[in-house]
């Protein structure tokens, strides 16, 4: 039985560690998944603006059909990648920073802009940040930027949505 | 005599140890990632919200869950999610029975209830509908409103839970004050009241 001390502690310690290494791997798979699915295009730093959410057409978990959603999968690692979002009156809207490994790195809505249009450059940490612009720094270069506006309606999209096609998100 | 396992040479006992320690260690993370929403503390009622989502501070459980079930979700100064997995009296809700689910203000600027299969899909029914926000509510009811869940149509605010056998239901609060984001299980959520089942 003494022989096996040795293995077994080994295996524990094994356990251990790919427990650990699995969860911290695992928001990484999952937002590359989403990135994957929603840069399918090929269509990186520039914004695609969902149509209203139904059942068949569903790109993540749990989305809200009372929200119009725009998404564009971002890469920093050539320079700053500016994010515009023009005001959308009378309707709750932000913008929200997604890094590599899931965490927010930013969200601004009409409550914190005050009415005024979001501009954001996503920069990597100590880069400097355009003029005009709120510095989000980012450790990972990758990411997701996502517009949500509420809507009450199939009349209220169609008002709203030549506005959102006025946000950008490109290489600055 | 020798035993089978007294005769492996010790290459053989490390190799056997360490290959089981990956499959527990790799196979306990990926089964406590699913199992929970969050960490399940915060309750009020049937409705349960995550302490951390989208935060930083997060653990790598409490992210992988995340992760794996609201991915992109806001944190908490943003909006909160509530999900309901039973009805008030804790039963499993179920796509065959008619339910009631009557609320009120909340310390939010808007609220919605969505209705979701298990795995967090919005489930297709022929009108389309998935959910009902406050500002569907008609100003006199803030106060006092009342949705029905049920497979078949219903008059009023209504949510289809046609084609989903079993289902959850996810309360979003954007804005919350400061009450609901520190103390939500203090806070007062809507009464989820099954009706009745069956055809």
């Amino acid at each position: 039985m003494r022989r096996w001390l040795g293995p077994l502690a080994a295996g524990a310690l094994v356990a251990a560690a790919t427990w650990q290494a699995t969860l911290v791997a695992a928001p990484f798979a999952l937002m590359r998944v989403a990135m994957n699915r929603l840069g399918a295009s090929g269509r990186v730093n520039a914004f695609t603006h969902g149509a209203p959410t139904r059942a068949e057409s569903q790109f993540v978990v749990r989305p809200s059909p009372d929200l119009l959603y725009s998404t564009c999968v971002f890469d920093r690692s050539a320079g700053p990648v500016l994010v515009d979002v023009p005001a959308i009156p009378d309707h709750y809207w932000s913008v929200s920073i997604f890094d590599a490994r899931t965490d927010v790195a930013a969200v601004r809505s009409d409550r914190d802009t005050h009415g005024a249009p979001a501009r954001l450059a996503l920069v990597a940490p100590g880069a400097a940040t355009p003029a005009g612009y709120e510095a989000v720094p980012l450790e990972h270069a990758r990411g997701i930027a996502l517009i949500r506006i509420l809507v009450s309606g199939e009349d209220d999209y169609h008002a709203v949505d030549p506005l959102r096609q006025l946000s950008n998100c490109r290489a600055g | 005599m020798l035993s089978y396992a007294d005769g492996l040479n010790t290459a053989a006992r490390y190799a056997i140890c360490i290959l089981l320690g990956l499959l527990a260690g790799g196979g306990a993370a990926v089964q406590a990632v699913r199992q929970g929403f969050s960490d399940g503390t915060l309750a009020s009622g049937p409705w349960e919200t995550g302490k951390d989502f989208g935060s930083a501070d997060a653990s790598a459980l409490v992210r992988a869950r995340v992760a794996l079930r609201g991915l992109l979700a806001l944190p908490r100064s943003e909006a909160m999610y509530f999900t309901a997995r039973t009805d008030s009296n804790g039963a499993a809700l179920d796509g065959s029975c008619r339910y009631e689910i009557r609320g009120g203000r909340f310390d939010a600027r808007w609220w919605s209830v969505t209705l979701y299969d298990r795995a967090g899909w919005l489930v297709p029914n022929p009108w389309h509908r998935h959910s009902v926000g406050s500002g569907a509510v008609p100003g006199e009811s803030a106060d006092a409103w009342s949705i029905a869940v049920a497979p078949a149509e219903q008059p009023g605010l209504w949510i289809p839970s046609t084609g989903a056998p079993q289902f959850d239901l996810t309360l979003r609060l954007y804005h919350p004050g400061s009450t609901l984001r520190e103390a939500p299980q203090q806070s007062v959520m809507p009464e989820i009241r099954r009706l009745a089942c069956g055809a």
